[in-house]
């Protein structure tokens, strides 16, 4: 029963593409997880984003809101230090999306069917990760992937580490802008620039490629663009107001408020070290013939069965 | 009625998801649990994730190395097992959600050594 609910919702989705016309099939069959409402201070953002045609264009409005923007001094930098991790759910794009509901995007018919089939595989148990192949995660999906993070914060470039597959964003302070069209491609991490306004840092990514915002979140295309304010609101907490646009997927852009949490790390054990994804044999991942992920041979089957040697009793349950 | 079923579908697809940023856990049945006691043979600290490897011996008295799989080490290290916890000969118990497709190994929900300390590596994505 379950699978042929989200079978209608795809084949509505997909009927919907057909006729290009906006759906009322889907609006209506939204699931009956508690959906959370947006908070007055939410909807201002939301509405702020609707209010400029395109990412740049809000970028540039903030900017002029900070007055130009500021070039931090070596006198004058935030204490963004310690070991954070983020809080959430790192399934969920949205940290108020609830359990039973669908993601919050406001998804293009194109890609709110491709994310119900996605939705559809997953239940029949059909799921494959790229990251098995050791891809990094890339911009956006960066902000919301678990494990630790680190902030380290210079006058002219802003480091946003993330433990995973070592990727690290730089983002330029300097007054530089982007490449010219002539010198961009498609960059797993985007190419990003910001400015200060006092202790928040606004940043303009573009130049993605495209993806997938969680496993079952939707996808992404590489004309994906995100505008970011990050800010401290307590000692150990890291807001990031987010807003992506991106018109192939997403018919108004996406606002999320991310929320990073510092771990505490009295005896300094946390540390971020170098992350080689292929450093061991049982961890491959391949994808199936049927597109889903099963593990490649693990090397520790290779002795099974052997004689029992003294000292190694014990049962399986 | 049919909001309801809907809402159903999507909490298990969020169960069959929760378990790892590396990769799905489909391979793994988590409406299942194994538990076998054994000697650790190996346990491999590493990314993007960890295997403690434990010798068990069967009832025909060969010995079958089960693979327990968890996160990395700095999940690891937040909850509070280090690589020094399970070293060569450690006698353990050791639950876990097995294969679908009957190998010898499992997602690692939780461990219990000869002296009695509990690991859990799922208390590594506690905030705190």
């Amino acid at each position: 029963m379950q699978s042929l609910n989200l079978k209608a919702r795809v084949a509505a989705a997909l009927a919907c593409a057909a006729a290009a016309t906006a759906c009322a099939a889907l609006a209506v069959a939204q699931p009956a997880g508690r959906v959370v409402e947006p908070t007055p201070e939410k909807q201002r953002m939301i509405d702020l984003g609707v209010e400029h045609g395109t990412a740049w264009d809000l970028y540039q409005h903030l900017k002029e809101q900070a007055g130009g923007g500021e070039t931090l001094s070596w006198e004058r930098i935030p204490d963004w230090t310690g070991v954070w991790t983020r809080e959430a759910s790192p399934f969920f794009w949205d940290p108020d999306q609830t359990e039973g509901t669908l993601p919050t995007a406001k998804l293009t018919p194109e890609y709110e069917r491709r994310l119900l089939e996605k939705l559809e595989r997953v239940e029949q148990g059909i799921e494959y990760d790229p990251l098995s192949a050791c891809n990094p995660a890339g911009m956006p999906r960066w902000l919301v992937e678990p494990f630790l993070k680190e902030f380290i914060v210079t006058p002219e470039q802003t480091w946003l580490i993330n433990e995973m597959m070592n990727e690290v964003r730089r983002i330029y302070t300097d007054g530089r802008g982007h490449p010219s069209p002539e010198d961009a491609y498609p960059l797993w991490d985007g190419d990003s620039i910001g400015f200060w306004d006092g202790d928040r840092l606004v940043i303009h990514t573009s130049q993605m490629r495209e993806g997938q915002y969680q496993r079952i979140q939707p996808d992404y295309s590489e004309q994906v663009e995100v505008v970011e304010v990050w800010y401290k609101t307590a000692d150990d907490t890291m807001v990031a107001d987010v807003w992506v646009y991106d018109p192939p997927a997403l018919v108004e852009p996406w606002y999320t408020r991310q929320v990073y949490k510092k771990l505490s790390n009295e005896d300094k054990s946390l540390r971020i070290r170098y992350w080689h994804c292929n450093e061991n044999q049982n961890n491959v991942v391949i994808q199936t013939e049927e597109g889903t992920s099963d593990f490649a041979d693990f090397t520790f089957t290779d002795a099974d069965d052997r004689p029992a040697e003294a000292g190694n009793e014990g049962a399986a349950q | 009625m049919t909001n309801k079923i809907l809402a159903a579908a999507l909490a298990s697809l969020l169960g069959a998801s929760a378990a790892f940023a590396h990769h799905s856990a489909v391979m793994f049945d988590d409406q299942k649990e194994i538990t076998v006691t054994g000697a650790v043979k190996e346990f491999q600290y590493t990314n993007p994730h960890s295997w403690l490897l434990v010798d068990v011996t069967n009832e025909d008295g060969t010995i079958t190395t089960w693979g327990f799989e968890a996160e990395g080490p700095s999940t690891l290290t937040r909850a509070g097992i280090r690589r020094s916890d399970f070293s060569p000969g450690t006698k353990v118990t050791i639950t876990g959600n097995p294969m679908r497709d009957g190998r010898p190994a499992a997602l690692w929900v939780r461990a219990v050594r000869e002296d009695g300390k509990e690991f859990n590596p799922g208390e590594g994505f506690v905030i705190r």
